[in-house]
């Protein structure tokens, strides 16, 4: 790598090399891939979940288990077990190990002790099999299905459904739902935001004041679209992934982001999980988008050449590029459709594979190093 | 109203949606206008009939009977099914029911005419219409038979005739007169003297507050039944009014001085003498003889005799008596006053005697106590095995199942299956220190080797709940699989295994496939679930001393062949599962050619690991496994025949089982000393433990834990559903498909045809007397056809029992109780989601407004307090192999622990009734129901 960057970045690319010593993101250079020839039982990557030394990974056609230790990997696929193929979205519960499975157009799975229990709108309280997400809160699993969410209480049995009749939903499809601090938050297909205040059992609404248009007229007054995709809330910080966009939120502030003026690779957002109230990774159609320092606007975006199947590392800084690192190995490919953090690592699900990115002296924010490009790496 | 409003104002949002939904109001606001001549003294003649002293004759001894052999342990006048009956508003939360309205009036106007609070009003009730439309509801022949339908536990106990309904009605016919007026009960209080210093009365109900319940003799409902509750309404009467005239008196006598002073002396004193809490209507209350009560009715005032008398309380006695039954002298008044005793401890009523059957036991860990669970009489007994004698006995919870010592054998933890709790014992003390709410019906409790960790079996629940062995804080449950029953820790401490008596709900008529839970003790977390094909009953549990492999008892149940092949000795078959750590599974019988080795309950392994010993509790036996003669040959058998043949190979016991010992009566727990010489073994029927030398493989003692001598007829008839004598072979007992009187959660083919016509989704036997008929199909009208030669034909191929055991069998069956339901105490409130899916189970109109027909509502045929009608009906569940389309109306109370469902247990779930079976909306009409109201009817559902 040190020789291709040194002999094929032409001297235009050099100039655009921070000086030495700049305070610059960490860049995860290392990557290695998962795929069927590794064991995964298909390429297309829907939802992936660190879970301590095990990595579950959800497919278009089954679900496998990474384990770490051993670097064996598992799967299930429906003669094995697992009650539909498609495995759109994977948490776990913390108490018990067990691991749900958001399953599309398959409702939803326990996956407890090798026995896949399944739950389905015929069979249970579940609202819709079409589940795109699914969230463990406390003894409750939540489920953002096609057709709003609904919630099981483990522990009596109760299923709670959640749509217009009863939330702030004008639309009910629910793409996303995340848990965190007594809240659960519903990324809501035409309704924004969602969040649902386990304390007091009430709704409180996020919503782009600008509607459903795909511009954005008024800039950092709420969420960047209605059609959001994730969300994560970290430190008290809301981040918000979209069709159009995505946003920040610390409870007083907004702030918009967008290809044009952020190192986002594309507006259009899959999916995305934020590391903590400095740094998020977004999943876009064009690569996955990391801010990695929130108040210096920078980001570091990872893609893949589809020619030259070589990776690249673009750091940029209010849309002024800092770095551009080709790497040899980056991610699997550019379309991302989930992300999770293990410890310093990275997994990333595509459409082409599994991407596990290794977080070897990962540090949060900025710090000030050498340009990788110049340490000529 | 006071407590409609109260209710609006804590949860407005909850409550508006039914603004519209009427609440109970009581008789005595029915009485505010139905009273007097004007309206034919309809409230009088309510009062005067036995609707009105309902509830209070729950009070009698008869009543007790009647729930002692319907199942029912708690207190009549506290029993939802009773009550279901015996009083208005059962079902009803505590919003629906006014200040006004009081349980203690029995079966109420409303309990006929709908709660009244919409129509109550003399505007709306001028207007029949109006009225109807406010919820005012016109009794006919079947809302009265919703429950004197006949009840074989009233039969049985008070010998009761059938119902004439027609008769019925005609006994309380209470037409209003051609051109009725309103007239109040009060309207003699009105018209009483002026003021009155002193005393004033308050009122029969406000004595009624404390002087209630069996502690207190039920004081408040001896009166109820009594001829004094009723002198006032008396006086609406024909023969009242003629008496009158005889005195050449006219008018009311309910409002003439004369016939008040004896038949309502309060009354008589004038409104000046009552307060508001008196109701006119009570008679002769308890102040006309103890003396008006405002001065000493306070608690701490009765608590004190000499402060009470002071404060006014009388003793009454001849002369006060004398005041109203004047020329009662002597005898006849010794007999009169006999009448109405009501002392405080009435004379015990002859009861079933408290067994103890024992069913588990542990060892303190320094060995020197046993405590043994005693599930008869809600205690754990304490045995020295020295001495061998009981030395103690622990009050415990409801129905103690298993007891587990922390590694310390400073604490022990019991299960109550019956009270949803585990009792904590501080052993030093052998007091319970603390009682923990646990999971529905909590059965195998265990603690880790660290004590880190208490783990609770929730059977009903099929939750595994974990708490913190030190701070007894509940941390988690953990997912079980169904019935989970016993657990057992390996060796190393490091894998607990826990056994389920049913099978995983599978795919409609295969084979049953049992699970075990492997749990990984060091994180408190579900590791494994290895599966025991063609098995069921998987019960007791335990860990060879290598930590190489555990041993489990199981059932090997072949449902999808008729029960016809019992003759040929294989429908149902008993054994030991072999779960080795490499997760190879294994599975052999204990059944031989000539006799069978019914419920094996438990087992236990020597600390040598030489020999397993297994309970059989229908044959009364202890089989002695050779292990190594056992494993030996599992090693040499091929993979084929481990899978096929050795499973179900009859001749194969004489291999491994090196003896039978003879215990007890239905023997169930068994332990082996850590020392290796001794094994204890509980006799739940014979209330004894069974001292096993293991040196000799002898029975060498048996340990008294105290219970009665006296075997009852029903005590009689629980031996016989334990006895495996009266099936073929001995293959099983009646408890082998109901243990704990319940379900095994399987579908049989239980007739003669033998080409799988009508499988039939096994029933619980839990509460089932008044549920009548029995089987799905209905053809049997008593427990008696049930269990008798239909029995014999279908189940067990040998001779029927004779009569005396099939009296006392039927007998014990009545009584296995019900368990509380866990979703909804009585009297406690619904959650949202339970009162939303009320409204939809007595719905009338669909979604889209059109009515739906009454033979259609979920009400109609599901009516309480069983929730059935007790009759067939098609609800489209018709299968192929379905001789008919007809079947039973299945009761519903706690109908959440009885998967699978429907007549063949096609329905997983009780979601699937609706979802999957029910296209045409023959099973009521469901189909326009959003999936949100469907999870609130079955909420609901899960209440009953």
């Amino acid at each position: 790598m040190i020789r291709r960057i040194a002999f094929t970045l032409p001297l235009l690319a050099a100039l655009l090399l921070p000086a030495r010593g700049e305070d610059l993101p960490y860049v995860y250079t290392k990557w290695k891939h998962f795929t069927t020839e590794d064991g995964l039982p298909n390429d297309h990557i829907f939802a992936v979940r660190a879970d301590g030394p095990r990595i579950w990974v959800g497919t278009e056609d089954g679900l496998a288990m990474i384990d770490k230790r051993t670097g064996k990997i598992r799967s299930w696929r429906e003669k094995d077990g697992l009650p539909w193929k498609v495995v759109t979205a994977i948490d776990v519960d913390p108490k018990t190990g067990d691991v749900w499975l958001g399953l599309f157009g398959g409702g939803l799975a326990r996956f407890s002790g090798g026995r896949f229990d399944h739950y389905h709108q015929l069979n249970s309280g579940l609202v819709n099999d079409v589940v795109y997400g699914v969230a463990v809160e406390n003894d409750n699993i939540w489920a953002a299905t096609t057709a709003g969410a609904s919630r099981y209480n483990t522990v009596t049995k109760e299923w709670t459904i959640f749509t217009e009749k009863n939330a702030p939903m004008e639309e009910i499809w629910n793409y996303a739902v995340s848990y965190a601090d007594d809240k659960v938050y519903l990324g809501v297909w035409g309704s924004g935001v969602l969040e649902y205040d386990l304390k007091t059992g009430k709704w409180k609404e996020y919503l782009d004041p600008d509607g459903e248009m795909e511009i954005d007229l008024y800039r950092d007054d709420g969420i960047a679209h209605v059609i959001t995709t994730g969300v994560s809330y970290v430190d008290k910080i809301l981040w918000v992934s979209s069709y159009f966009g995505a946003s920040r939120y610390d409870g007083r502030n907004w702030r918009v982001f967008y290809n044009q003026d952020s190192g986002l690779p594309s507006d259009f957002e899959n999916n995305m999980k934020a590391r903590s109230g400095n740094e998020a990774w977004y999943c876009t159609d064009k690569g996955l988008g990391a801010i990695m320092d929130f108040k210096t606007n920078t980001w570091v975006a990872y893609s893949r050449d589809p020619k030259t199947l070589r990776g690249k590392a673009l750091v940029t800084r209010d849309k002024t590029v800092l770095e551009e690192i080709d790497l040899e190995t980056g991610v699997p490919h550019s379309f991302m459709i989930a992300v999770d953090f293990d410890g310093n690592d990275v997994w990333v699900g595509t459409a082409k594979g599994l991407g596990h990115g290794i977080g070897e002296g990962y540090y949060p924010g900025l710090r000030t190093r050498p340009s990788i490009v110049a340490q000529g790496r | 109203m006071t407590a409609r409003i109260v209710v609006l104002l804590v949860a407005p949002a909850a409550v508006a949606a039914l603004a519209a939904d009427p609440v109970y109001i009581g008789a005595r606001v029915c009485g505010n206008c139905h009273a007097g001549p004007g309206m034919g003294y309809q409230f009088s003649l309510w009062l005067h009939s036995k609707h009105s002293q309902a509830w209070a004759t729950l009070a009698k001894p008869e009543s007790k009977k009647i729930a002692q052999i319907s199942g029912i342990r708690e207190d009549p006048q506290e029993s939802f099914t009773c009550l279901g009956c015996h009083s208005s508003g059962a079902q009803a939360e505590a919003w629906q029911k006014d200040d006004t309205f009081r349980v203690e009036d029995g079966v109420q106007c409303e309990s006929c005419h709908g709660p009244g609070s919409e129509y109550a009003t003399e505007a709306i009730m001028k207007d029949r219409a109006a009225a109807m439309k406010a919820g005012l509801q016109m009794p006919t022949e079947q809302t009265c038979m919703t429950c004197h339908i006949v009840k074989g536990s009233h039969v049985a106990v008070l010998a009761s005739p059938q119902f004439d309904v027609k008769k019925g009605l005609a006994a309380i016919a209470h037409p209003a007169p051609p051109n009725p007026t309103m007239e109040s009960i009060r309207r003699a209080v009105a018209d009483g003297a002026g003021a009155k210093e002193g005393p004033k009365y308050v009122g029969s109900e406000a004595c009624g507050k404390c002087h209630r319940g069996p502690q207190n003799g039920y004081q408040y409902s001896v009166w109820r039944m009594s001829g004094h509750a009723r002198a006032w309404s008396t006086l609406s009467s024909e023969k009242s009014r003629e008496a009158l005239a005889r005195r050449g008196l006219t008018g009311d006598p309910q409002t003439q001085p004369y016939c008040l002073s004896c038949h309502s002396p309060a009354v008589a004193e004038g409104a000046a003498a009552v307060l508001p809490s008196f109701s006119p209507d009570e008679g002769v209350g308890c102040e006309s003889c103890h003396g008006p009560g405002s001065d000493y009715m306070a608690e701490a005032v009765m608590r004190d005799p000499r402060a009470a008398r002071a404060a006014g309380l009388k003793t009454p006695d001849e002369q006060t008596c004398a005041r109203c039954h004047k020329n009662v002298h002597g005898a006849e008044y010794e007999l009169r006053r006999e009448k109405i005793a009501h002392p405080k401890r009435p004379a015990p009523v002859a009861r079933e005697p408290d067994y103890k059957t024992p069913v588990n036991l542990a060892l303190r860990p320094d060995g020197k106590e046993l405590y043994v669970t005693c599930s008869g009489s809600d205690s754990v007994a304490v045995v020295d095995p020295l001495t061998r004698r009981k030395v103690a006995e622990i009050p415990v919870g409801g129905q103690p199942d298993d007891v587990a010592f922390t590694p310390d054998g400073r604490r022990a933890f019991v299960s109550n299956m019956f009270d949803d709790t585990v009792s904590v014992i501080d052993v030093a003390t052998r007091t319970v220190t603390k009682t923990l709410e646990a999971g529905d019906e909590p059965h195998g409790v265990l603690v880790d080797k660290q004590g880190k960790y208490c783990y609770v079996l929730n059977t009903g629940s099929e939750d595994i709940s974990v708490f913190d062995a030190a701070s007894l804080e509940w941390i988690k449950n953990l997912s079980a699989s169904r019935r989970p029953w016993s657990l057992a820790l390996s060796p190393d401490g490091s894998r607990i295994v826990v056994t389920h008596t049913l099978p995983r709900l599978g795919p409609f008529r295969a084979p049953p496939v049992a699970e075990t839970t492997i749990i990984d003790a060091t994180r408190a977390t579900v590791e494994d679930r290895p599966i025991f094909p063609g098995a069921n009953l998987l019960m007791g549990a335990a860990w060879h001393p290598s930590g190489e492999y555990a041993l489990l008892t199981l059932n090997r149940t072949k449902t999808l062949v008729p029960m016809t092949r019992l003759a040929q000795g294989w429908t149902i078959t008993n054994g030991l599962g072999i779960l080795s750590l490499d997760g190879e599974v294994d599975q052999v019988l204990l059944d031989e050619p000539d006799i069978g080795f019914p419920n094996p309950n438990d087992v236990a392994i020597t600390p040598d690991g030489r020999y397993a010993l297994v309970t059989s509790g229908g044959t009364n036996r202890v089989a002695v496994v050779d292990l190594n003669r056992l494993t030996a040959m599992i090693r040499q058998a091929s993979p084929e025949d481990r899978r096929r043949t050795l499973p179900n190979h009859t001749g194969k016991p004489t291999e491994f089982v090196v003896k039978h010992i003879p215990t007890g009566i239905n023997p169930r727990g068994i332990l082996v000393a850590p020392d290796g010489r001794h094994a204890y073994v509980a006799n739940a029927l014979d209330d004894s433990i069974t001292v096993i030398d293991l040196a000799g493989m002898t029975a060498s003692a048996r340990i008294d834990l105290g219970g009665p001598a006296e075997i009852t007829k029903t005590r009689f008839g629980e031996r016989l559903f334990h006895d495996a004598k009266v099936t073929h072979h001995r293959q099983f007992s009646c408890a082998t498909c109901h243990p704990d009187g319940h379900v095994d959660g399987l579908t049989y083919d239980i007739e003669a045809d033998g080409i799988g016509i009508s499988p039939v989704d096994n029933r619980t036997l839990r509460g089932i007397l008044d549920t009548a008929p029995f089987k799905w199909e209905g053809t049997n009208p008593s427990l008696s056809r049930q269990c008798g030669m239909r029995l014999s034909v279908f189940f067990t191929r040998l001779e029927p029992f004779p009569p005396e055991e099939l009296s006392a069998l039927d007998l014990y069956v009545t009584t296995i109780p019900r368990p509380p339901n866990r979703f909804r105490p009585l009297g406690a409130d619904f959650t949202p989601a339970q009162r939303r899916g009320k409204v939809i189970f007595e719905r009338t109109r669909a979604n889209d407004g059109r009515e739906i027909p009454v033979g259609n509502r979920c009400i109609t045929c599901h009516n309480p307090p069983y929730y059935t009608d007790r009759m067939l009906h098609d609800v489209g569940t018709r299968e192929k192999q379905d001789r008919q389309a007809k079947f039973d109306t299945p009761h519903l109370n706690n109908i959440y622990d009885s998967a699978p469902y429907l007549h063949n247990g096609m329905a997983n779930t009780l979601e699937e009734i609706w979802t999957v079976y029910n296209p045409n909306d023959l099973h009521g009409v469901t189909n326009d129901m959003t999936k949100d109201q469907l999870n609130d009817l079955i909420e609901y559902l899960k209440t009953l």
